[in-house]
């Protein structure tokens, strides 16, 4: 037995020796982090510093060094800071920044999301409240977007994201080949809702038999959340959700209300006549490459000023919308996508003077949107840019994300005043009441764990018209068995108290 | 005599039929690389496609750079590693083979444990990057895969145990010789099929690693093969399942086409295969991996 | 006593020192690697608050929770069903890639031709080498509905309609095992082979000249001799029987609703939680609950298998 013990003594010994060593460590990090604070704060501009923004990235980053240096010389003397880029993959996104903000790592700009946890990220503790940085560092900020939408952030009555400026609301339609739309001579302003384009999908089944009338793009957007999606707002995951024109804070659930019935419904009817593809729900090809591939003749989306030239480009063809509805701002528009400070950053005060300088500077602006002028682009006559001639792709940044995208130059074949168009279609749109709610989904985790499991068996089956909508009430059972209820009531208790502070 | 082989020709109708079970998809895969885009979307993959394309390849060409800097990663963190790792566990399966080497039952239960049991990762990104600093640098991608964990001790323990005879060990020692001569001169020499096979292991779990470079790296300079290649496809699979709105499309414009990342695949299969061969030809005597506890 | 005993100990560290260096990197190395680590199960009952930083920080200041994090794998209605094809799929797995990879070694110490042998396992290692993303637009390739190989080549030929497989969840635990033996099976063949190949040729001599047939060479001499072999590729499945290759089950399928009921396991179930939550308490809970079950399952198989047999028992 003692002989035991000395050798198991011997193994925790060291594990323990270990661990204080890590300990010891691990507190010091954390007052060199209060301690740079600050020091910071004190000697604002006379130190240089080196700020890190991390982002979503999709593509290339060949020529990242390059953009980056040209950022920093700019930065260098305005604000006495170099940047450093740190693009992230989208697929590693949520991993990546759990581990970035788990850990200490300097850190001082972060693109965050109401899709990507923002409000347990605030409610963790990973991100600091903006307001009085933005008070005194960041003033040029406020006056680029809608007030509603610079608002529409807050958590309990602070600030800890500032919304990039983009396409803050959206408007739904149908998005088709334009060469077929010609060729039968499809009359685009007698489509007037959804239901209308039955005809012209019949019109395409029986004349060109190759080609799917209706695919989805992604299995996010699928066919009835199109239909659905200007009445309903999902209040963020559409776990309780809230019907926008009623205009009374109640949070109900989506999957049993007759906006979504309808929708569903619509779905199958098109799915059973043969319009929608048949592998919808499960297909890997988006809707882009199906279009171009000249197996689909077009898809329902979200859609904003522009987007049909947008997606002229990514289809290889010219395409052309029907829009079926006004422009909707959901709750979660303003908080979709922003630029936050985390607990990391080691000058926040700094951090903040950058953030300015994306919102205010067309330098650095279109630097990081569009990369270095000569080499990734080119200047027309009229103001709008294009690749260079034979230029390989060296330099991709999806500019939606960050800043203020108004001061970037606009590419060829996009309208010259998009910016301006944007701006009247965001402002014209019609705002949820409930925008800039955000749900904190930690008092319910247990049943959020599984009504995502629910809601990923049966979710894109129904709308996509694959599932029968019979099956609407066993998935609606499932729901309840998961727990449904329970986070209906936990959104009302927020969405209330939410409110309650706005009022103020 | 005859009776202690099997029908030849029986054996190798079999072994053909399966081994093309296992080819096949390996052809699939090599066609779609040279197929037109077009034509993969609209009918599929097919051994024999309509339309041959090299644009994928040209694409890949055009990303010279990146890419032959993600091969020289690959080559060098999976020659380092499995070296270094092999290096680790055989100095430690060789104490735990001896039988007379004192705390050898504790020992091995701690080599065991790490089997079962581990802390997550959390945990273990923050022992490496807070304690050890190693958030983007080459050793992020090579250290925490050196042992992963004790399983390949104790494939090397048991070999040890079973095939190196002790009175050569015993003898040696009577002789002056210290135990790492001993280990250096005797045990490695004698143990050739098991180093082989566990180096194969190592090569290829080396050769085929994704998740440190996800965890650990953020640098695009630092990116290896399987690090781009598994970026391009969990993007794509990322932007087909989840909301981006009106931006999608423009983020999927963004990203390389079906036969590109067919192509990926076949450039970072390619160079394993013809490493291959040199480790099987050490196969010719046996591992006993059974009497783990020897 | 203890005097003596002391002294002993400290002569033995002596004579032994130089084994003592070599076990020194890779037990420091196991313990960075997988023992520090371990401190962070803790995380499991915890709620964790990131104001403090560091591993340390994490631990000390959050909140203690008990159990909550581990309720979601034990309080709906789905734990059952992912439990259940967790152990289905992983016994299955475990059962047939170990008999099947002995027949194909087997098979392949049979084949006389040097070349010809190297050739057959270069081949059935090859899907070992690639990577389960791959592997699952491999399957959609075969699977895909409207232009996948079966559907379009192979159905036809047959007389069949075609199939619509990702939205249909009974043809599952078929593809997934045969998605899995495919890829795996070369791995577990070579380590059977190396084993085989180590069968002393005396012994099938002598059972030759005893008139022993092909059949009952392999069942009297080749499978009891690599019976410890096959103890110890079983229990370390056994202690991973509740964890489950997650590329396998969430790639291949590419994450497609209807499948779920035959296709959910506990790491897709965890996974799909944590794309919502991003609770590290939560997945480290689940983790602890897959290595407690695996430990526990361990500890019981070896109990019996050493019962049998002391000596094939892992510790």
């Amino acid at each position: 037995m003692n002989k035991h013990f000395g050798k198991f003594g011997w193994g925790t010994g060291a594990i323990l020796a270990l661990s204080l060593a890590l300990s010891a460590c691990g507190g010091s990090n954390g007052s060199n982090a209060s301690a740079g604070t600050a020091g910071a704060a004190g000697s604002s501009a006379s130190k240089p510093v080196e700020l890190t923004m991390a982002y979503m990235n999709f593509g290339t980053t060949t020529d990242l060094q390059a953009v980056q240096d040209e950022i920093s010389k700019i930065t260098k003397e305005k604000i006495n800071a170099t940047v450093k880029l740190m693009p992230i993959d989208v697929a590693a996104w949520q991993q990546q920044v759990n581990l970035l903000l788990a850990g200490n790592e300097n850190l001082d700009l972060l693109v965050t999301s109401s899709f990507y946890n923002y409000s347990s990220q605030v409610a963790k503790n990973q991100l600091i409240p903006l307001d009085d940085l933005l008070a005194q560092y960041g003033t040029g900020i406020k006056d680029t977007m809608n007030e509603k939408i610079y608002n529409g952030t807050k958590i309990d009555g602070k600030i800890y994201g500032v919304p990039s400026v983009r396409d803050t609301a959206a408007d739904y339609g149908m998005l088709m080949r334009k060469d077929l739309v010609d060729k039968y001579g499809i009359d685009l302003n007698s489509l007037q809702s959804f239901e209308d384009l039955g005809s012209v999908f019949q019109t395409i089944k029986d004349k060109e038999p190759g080609i799917i009338p209706l695919v989805q793009n992604t299995t996010s957007q699928t066919v009835a959340s199109i239909m659905y999606n200007k009445d309903i707002d999902l209040l963020g995951d559409g776990l309780g959700a809230m019907l926008i024109n009623k205009n009374d804070l109640k949070v109900v659930n989506m999957f049993d209300t007759r906006e979504y019935k309808d929708a569903i419904a619509q779905a199958r009817k098109w799915y059973e006549t043969g319009y929608i593809m048949q592998d919808a729900a499960t297909t890997q090809e988006s809707g882009n490459s199906l279009v171009k591939a000249g197996k689909a003749f077009g898809y329902l989306s979200n859609m904003k000023p522009g987007f049909e030239q947008q997606d002229s480009k990514a289809d290889g063809r010219e395409m052309v919308a029907a829009r079926f509805t006004q422009p909707v701002t959901q709750s979660t528009s303003a908080n979709g996508f922003m630029l936050s400070i985390p607990r990391n950053s080691r000058n926040p005060e700094r951090a903040m003077q950058l953030m300015n300088l994306l919102y205010t500077d067309k330098d650095i602006v279109n630097l990081l949107d569009n990369g270095i002028e000569g080499k990734h682009y080119v200047k027309n006559a009229d103001g709008t840019i294009k690749m260079p001639d034979g230029a390989a792709q060296g330099y991709l940044f999806n500019q939606w994300e960050v800043g203020n995208n108004a001061l970037a130059g606009v590419w060829e074949g996009t309208p010259a005043d998009i910016w301006e168009q944007m701006k009247k279609f965001n402002d014209s749109a019609i705002f949820s009441k409930a925008l800039g709610f955000t749900f904190d989904a930690s008092p319910v985790k247990t049943e959020v764990a599984a009504a995502t499991n629910v809601l990923n068996q049966y979710k894109v089956g129904l709308e996509s018209g694959t599932l029968d909508p019979a099956l609407l009430t066993e998935f609606n059972g499932k729901m309840k068995a998961a727990g449904l209820d329970r986070i209906i009531a936990e959104k009302q208790k927020q969405l209330d108290a939410w409110a309650a502070a706005n009022a103020q | 005599m005859k009776n202690n082989q099997m029908n030849q020709t029986a054996v190798h109708i079999l072994l053909i039929l399966l081994s093309a079970a296992c080819l096949f998809p390996f052809l699939l895969l090599f066609m779609a690389s040279f197929t037109d885009e077009q034509s993969i979307v609209k009918d599929g993959y097919t051994l024999f496609p309509s339309r041959l394309s090299f644009a994928a390849y040209d694409y890949l060409w055009n990303q010279a750079s990146t890419m032959t800097r993600a091969y020289g990663i690959t080559i060098f963190i999976t020659a380092v590693g499995t070296f270094v790792g092999l290096l680790i566990s055989s100095l430690l399966a060789y104490p735990l083979s001896r039988k007379d080497m004192p705390v050898r039952g504790f020992l091995a239960f701690v080599v065991f444990f790490t089997l079962l049991f581990n802390g997550g990762l959390v945990p273990t990104y923050l022992v490496y990057t807070e304690l050890f600093h190693m958030k983007n640098s080459l050793l992020a991608l090579i250290v925490p895969g050196l042992l992963t964990n004790g399983f390949f001790v104790l494939l090397i323990r048991s070999f040890f145990s079973t095939s190196i005879p002790v009175p050569i060990i015993e003898s040696a020692y009577i002789d002056g010789a210290s135990e790492f001569k001993i280990f250096y001169r005797i045990v490695l020499p004698l143990s050739l099929p098991i180093l082989a096979t566990i180096g194969l292991m190592l090569t290829i779990s080396y050769w085929n690693d994704w998740f440190n470079g996800l965890i650990y790296i953020t640098e695009p300079k630092l990116f290896s093969i399987q690090n781009l290649l598994n970026r391009m496809l969990s993007n794509i699979q990322f932007l087909q399942q989840n909301s981006l709105g009106g931006n999608a499309s423009a983020a999927a414009a963004t990203i390389p086409m079906n036969s590109v990342r067919m192509a990926m695949a076949v450039i970072g299969i390619v160079p394993i295969v013809c490493i291959y061969p040199f480790f099987q030809k050490y196969f010719v005597k046996g591992l006993t991996i059974g009497a783990v506890k020897g | 006593m203890r005097q003596s005993r002391l002294s002993e100990t400290f002569k033995k560290l002596k004579r032994y020192r130089a084994l003592f260096l070599m076990v020194l990197p890779g037990l420091a190395y196991l313990i960075v690697n997988n023992y520090l680590p371990m401190l962070g199960v803790v995380i499991a009952f915890k709620n964790i608050d990131y104001s403090h930083k560091g591993l340390f920080g994490l631990i000390y200041y959050s909140d203690w929770i008990g159990f909550k994090n581990f309720e979601y794998l034990f309080k709906t209605n789905d734990a059952l069903v992912i439990t259940r094809n967790t152990l289905l799929y992983n016994g299955g797995f475990i059962i047939l890639n170990t008999s099947i990879a002995i027949a194909l070694a087997i098979l392949l110490n049979e084949v006389r031709n040097r070349l010809a042998s190297r050739f057959y396992q270069s081949l059935v290692l090859l899907p070992y080498l690639i990577s389960m993303v791959i592997v699952g637009y491999l399957v959609l390739s075969m699977l895909n509905v409207e232009n996948g190989f079966v559907n379009k080549q192979i159905l036809p030929m047959l007389g069949m309609h075609p199939i619509s497989w990702y939205s249909e969840s009974k043809y599952w635990p078929y593809i997934l095992t045969i998605v899995n033996l495919w890829k795996n099976i070369g791995y577990f063949c070579i380590i059977y082979l190396a084993s085989i190949i180590g069968i002393d040729q005396e012994f099938y001599e002598a059972a030759t000249i005893d008139g022993a047939s092909k059949w009952q060479q392999i069942r009297s001499i080749t499978v009891p001799l690599i019976a410890p072999t096959i103890t110890v590729m079983t229990l370390l499945g056994i202690g991973r029987i509740f964890y489950s290759d997650f590329g396998l089950f969430y790639q291949v399928p590419l994450n497609s609703g209807p499948l779920q009921p035959t296709t959910d396991v506990i790491d897709t179930y965890v996974y799909r939680g944590l794309m919502t939550l991003g609770d590290i308490g939560m997945s480290s809970a689940a983790g602890l609950y897959q290595a407690l079950v695996g430990f526990i399952l361990v500890m019981i198989s070896n109990y019996v298998v050493a019962r049998r047999n002391r000596e094939q028992a892992l510790f």
